[in-house]
């Protein structure tokens, strides 16, 4: 007993502990890639696992308590080219650490707090591009054992404690580099010594970002006749006054874009002071870019005369109210201006102006007209303008305007057709309000354009000559309108180059039969949330480009053979879920062509069915074909099951007398009788005796055996004898033909009269009545007794007809084998009888 | 020696259960007379800290609230999902992006996995009053992979 007590013990809780134990434990890390790519993050692992296979690429082994690399680290990991060390309380980091690792192009330390890096931590790395050492501790970068690393193309040491911007001597090494990362240090200064290694890098290469540190001094001259490609310079500033002295101290530098601001979050100028960019006149810039200044000054943006040879510039969130006074003879080429404040539209007149972005303006309703002559690229959108009259050049000053986007605007008036704007390509209005866009070919004149989005512009579409004239367009996005009727006309005749059409959520409830029919190089087609009943694919068949056809959330239920059959021919991917299909059999048909096509129907898992109840949510593919065999294998066995019945119960009928025999099993005897039935009748009716009578029951089933005076009477006896011993005797039963002679003959009625008295005195029921024609009724009178039982007793009347024949042979054979013997012990119950009977007598 | 053994296995039990599952406790986000906002964190791999400075019943718009998580995932891009439920029912959802890639608009754009991040400041909220009731808010973050960044179930008790 204790052992087992014991043993249970032990195991229980030996289990209880293994299954509560992650499965990584033993097999720690996940297999993303095989043998490529391993995530082992996070698993609580105390050393680098070594069930990992040499070939690994791409090894994450973050938030794992590493501790400590020593050197030789990942010796067998030779050619990893990823590695992830991120927050792995990594304090210390030997030399060697990473030897071996020649294939390695990106190194994560991220949030390890190291404390001692030893000089030759990153040796061997020799392929080594990015370097993340974000929030390490790092407190300079001139201890930092990167300067033989001449592959690195970008270094990120942001958010840790570098409070010198002083650019080591080694990143004259560092030909490659292009980022460098110092964002969120505590780096104030910045003096002339610190950047004098730029000079020995290449020109225009190097991105800075020194956003988030505390910049309060950077000394004149410290950047002059330095090139960078980059220099980002967002919450650095706590006044305009400091901003103003270090844009000062920028000056000499030539630069390809300069990044200038704050964060949404890091707000420190309260006001911002345009002066403050006075200094940006010494500096030589090709992009300028300006984000998230509160309370940008109105009065004086004098500053952008110092900016007037910039190509780019992008004001992002700067609250600007205005922008006008700008000289028509600036070099800007791209202007954007987003998420401001202007109350008008700027008056612009830029000659050089190519592109204009102006997107997301609040409080601006009006729009003037700009005089912009080089004008291609034009963003509006996001702005709730309402354009009354929509448009053509004079709009813009521009007739080479490619790009137009007008989308998430208020109320578009069309009132003209694109009137000298015919190279435009892309067009957008998407969310805006049209109006009068259905009421005449709005697009005639933009042969060139590719692209036209009018999704949700509230267009009711009547007008079919709407798209003429679009006969280059490749991209139609139309969702979110409404048609006259709920059906497709025939719009698209002209869009003969179209590849993608997006009619989704257009209330469509059926598609005109010729309405695709141009569309001879149609892709892509998006029919999604219509309210479309069936899945008629005639009006496709045509398109033998299509392969790509989107039928989501409409409202079938299922389609039949005939619709399916007009299948595009080169449809790689349909998707039909979000409908409501019926899992019922009559649908048989459609559920197992699901099941067939399964590899081109999209999502085809979340195909469900929504009828009946007890499908409902039920993928469509995991309904059973063998439900529907099942019903009609049940129908067809019950057909079976009442055919055989019913053909058994002929058969019984048939063969009834048959069946009597085979169920007695043996023949039956006669028991004392050797006939079965004495027969009298008139020697008239001898005809109708030996052609019927005998025929039927002696060599029918069963064989009767009858007393026959012709045939069984013993010759030189008298008749009456022979009646009685031969007839009578035994004979179980006597049959009696009546007839109009057997009424008439005396022998007849005298054997009559003798069956009486012997059927009363043997006590057997055994006469049975044939009446073979009809006996007039004053003739039978004349035999009282005869006429008596006739009208008491039930007869058989002889009736020459195949059913009459029948049902008579079947009622006289019944009458015969009543009382008769089946068995021997029915025979000895006979015999009893019968001796009971003559000892009566 | 058998009171023993059974003693251990109850205990064993009991603590499988509470050392498997992975429930991250309840806080308090602000809590007021009349309004009181709980969260949990819904992401298996980490709990968070998060504050609300006001808590009235009538929402201030531009709320300020506090902030800090340790990364999981790059944040290059940052979006956050809101689903509003009442009584089990989806009645308000709303998708907004944080972070994106040119000109990010805050200072923890573009911060890197295992970067410890804390954020204090104005979020960009309407000011409403909020109908008595009970709530359930879901929130997730999640970055340009659709990886969760940060994820909690907020419960708004207003009465």
């Amino acid at each position: 007993m204790m052992p087992t007590t014991r043993l249970a013990g032990i195991l229980i809780p030996a289990m209880a502990f293994l299954s509560c134990l992650r499965p990584e434990s033993w097999d720690p890390c996940v297999q993303v890639v095989p043998h490529i790519t391993y995530q082992c993050m996070e698993l609580n692992l105390y050393k680098i696992p070594n069930n990992i296979p040499t070939s690994v690429k791409e090894l994450d082994l973050s938030f794992n308590p590493l501790r400590h690399l020593s050197s030789h680290s990942f010796s067998n990991f030779s050619e990893l080219q990823v590695l992830d060390l991120s927050r792995c309380e990594i304090q210390m980091i030997e030399d060697n650490a990473y030897e071996g690792l020649n294939h390695l192009s990106t190194l994560i330390l991220t949030g390890n707090p190291i404390q001692s890096l030893a000089m030759g931590a990153f040796s061997g790395l020799s392929s080594l591009q990015t370097l993340v050492a974000v929030e390490i501790n790092l407190v300079s970068l001139e201890d930092f054992p990167i300067g033989h690393l001449k592959t690195l193309k970008e270094l990120n040491v942001a958010h840790n404690l570098i409070d010198s911007f002083k650019l080591p001597e080694y990143f004259s090494n560092l030909s490659n580099l292009e980022h460098l990362d110092l964002s969120n240090n505590k780096i104030q200064t910045i003096c002339h010594k610190d950047l004098q290694v730029l000079h020995q890098m290449p020109p225009f290469k190097l991105s800075l970002d020194l956003s988030l540190n505390p910049l309060d001094f950077i000394q004149q001259g410290t950047f002059k006749e330095i090139k960078l490609h980059e220099l980002t310079l967002r919450s650095n500033f706590n006044s305009t006054d400091v901003m103003k002295t270090c844009i000062q101290g920028l000056a000499g530098l030539k630069i390809n874009r300069l990044v200038l601001g704050e964060f949404k979050n890091e707000r420190v100028i309260k006001h911002f002071d345009t002066s403050a960019a006075e200094g940006l006149c010494n500096l030589t810039i090709d992009e300028f870019r300006m984000t998230y200044f509160d309370d940008f000054s109105e009065d004086d943006i004098s500053f952008f005369n110092c900016l007037a040879n910039v190509s780019t510039i992008s004001l992002v969130s700067l609250y600007l109210k205005r922008l006008e006074g700008l000289s028509k003879d600036f070099k800007w080429q791209h202007l954007k201006l987003t998420n401001s404040k202007f109350e008008h539209f700027p008056m612009l007149e830029l000659d050089s102006l190519k592109k204009l972005v102006f997107t997301a303006n609040k409080g601006m309703s009006t729009f003037i007209e700009v005089k912009l002559p080089k004008l291609e690229f034009l963003d509006l959108s996001r702005n709730g303008l309402s354009l009354k009259s929509c448009c053509s050049h004079s709009f813009w000053g521009t007739t080479r305007l490619k790009h137009l986007d007008l989308s998430f605007n208020d109320i578009i008036t069309m009132s003209s057709n694109f009137l000298g704007l015919e190279q435009l390509e892309y067009l957008d209005f998407q969310c805006s309000n049209l109006k009068q866009a259905s009421d005449f070919s709005v697009f005639l004149s933009l042969k060139n354009l590719l692209y036209l989005d009018i999704s949700y512009t509230r267009i009711q579409i009547i007008f079919e000559g709407i798209f003429d004239g679009l006969f280059s367009l490749r991209v139609l996005k139309m969702a979110g309108n409404s048609f006259q009727d709920n059906s497709v006309p025939n719009i698209f005749k002209a869009l003969t180059n179209l590849t993608f059409l997006d009619l989704s959520n257009c209330q469509l409830e059926r598609v005109s039969q010729v309405a695709f029919g141009s569309l001879i190089k149609l892709k892509s087609l998006n029919m999604s949330h219509n309210r479309l009943l069936s899945l008629d694919l005639f009006p496709y068949k045509f398109l033998h480009s299509l392969q790509d056809l989107d039928y989501s959330f409409n409202r079938i239920v299922a389609s039949n053979r005939q619709e399916l059959q007009h299948f595009p021919s080169n449809l790689t991917s349909l998707n039909l879920t979000g409908n409501c299909f019926a899992c019922i059999c009559e649908h048989q048909s459609f559920l197992q062509w699901v099941k067939d096509h399964r590899h081109l129907l999209v999502g085809v898992t979340q195909m469900v069915c929504v009828k009946p109840l007890d499908m409902q949510g039920v993928p469509v593919l995991s309904f059973r074909n063998a439900t529907c065999q099942m019903s009609k294998s049940v129908i067809s066995l019950s057909v079976l099951a009442v055919l055989v019945v019913s053909v058994v119960a002929v058969l019984v009928y048939k063969f009834y007398f048959h069946l009597m025999l085979l169920a007695g099993c043996k023949k039956y005897g006669r028991g004392e009788s050797t006939y079965d039935a004495f027969v009298i009748y008139s020697s008239q009716d001898e005809d109708w005796v030996r052609n019927e009578l005998v025929k039927n029951l002696e060599e029918g089933v069963p064989p009767f055996q009858l007393c026959l005076h012709y045939r069984d009477f013993i010759p030189g006896v008298a008749i009456a004898a022979n009646i009685i011993q031969e007839g009578f005797h035994k004979s179980r039963k006597v049959i009696v033909v009546v007839s109009q002679h057997f009424i008439q003959s005396r022998w007849c009625i005298f054997e009559y009269e003798i069956a009486q008295t012997w059927q009363f005195l043997s006590s057997r029921a055994g006469i049975i009545f044939i009446v073979l024609q009809k006996v007039e009724k004053s003739l039978l009178r004349q035999q009282v007794e005869l006429y008596r039982l006739l009208s008491r007793n039930t007869y058989l009347e002889w009736e020459d007809s195949v059913l009459g024949r029948h049902i008579f042979w079947r009622r006289l054979r019944k009458a015969l084998l009543d009382g008769k013997p089946w068995s021997p012990e029915g025979t000895a119950d006979a015999e009893s009888g019968q001796h009971e009977a003559t000892t009566t007598i | 020696m058998k009171g023993f053994t059974a003693a251990f296995l109850i205990w064993t039990l009991i603590s499988l259960n509470g050392g498997c599952s992975q429930a991250w406790p309840t806080h308090t986000a602000c809590k007021d007379g009349s309004l009181e906002v709980l969260y949990q964190s819904c992401d298996p791999l980490q709990d968070f800290g998060f504050s609300v400075e006001q808590c009235s019943k009538q929402l201030k718009s531009n709320l300020n609230v506090r902030f800090g998580i340790i990364l999981r995932e790059d944040i290059k891009q940052l979006y956050l999902d809101i689903t509003l439920f009442t009584k089990e029912e989806s009645i308000l959802s709303y998708s907004y992006p944080i972070c994106e890639e040119d000109l990010p608009k805050f200072s923890f754009c573009g911060r890197r996995k295992g970067e410890q991040i804390y954020f204090a400041g104005p979020v960009n909220n309407p000011g409403f009053e909020i109908p008595q009731g009970e709530y359930q808010v879901l929130l997730k973050l999640y970055n340009e992979n659709h990886s969760t960044v940060a994820c909690a179930n907020a419960t708004v008790i207003c009465s």
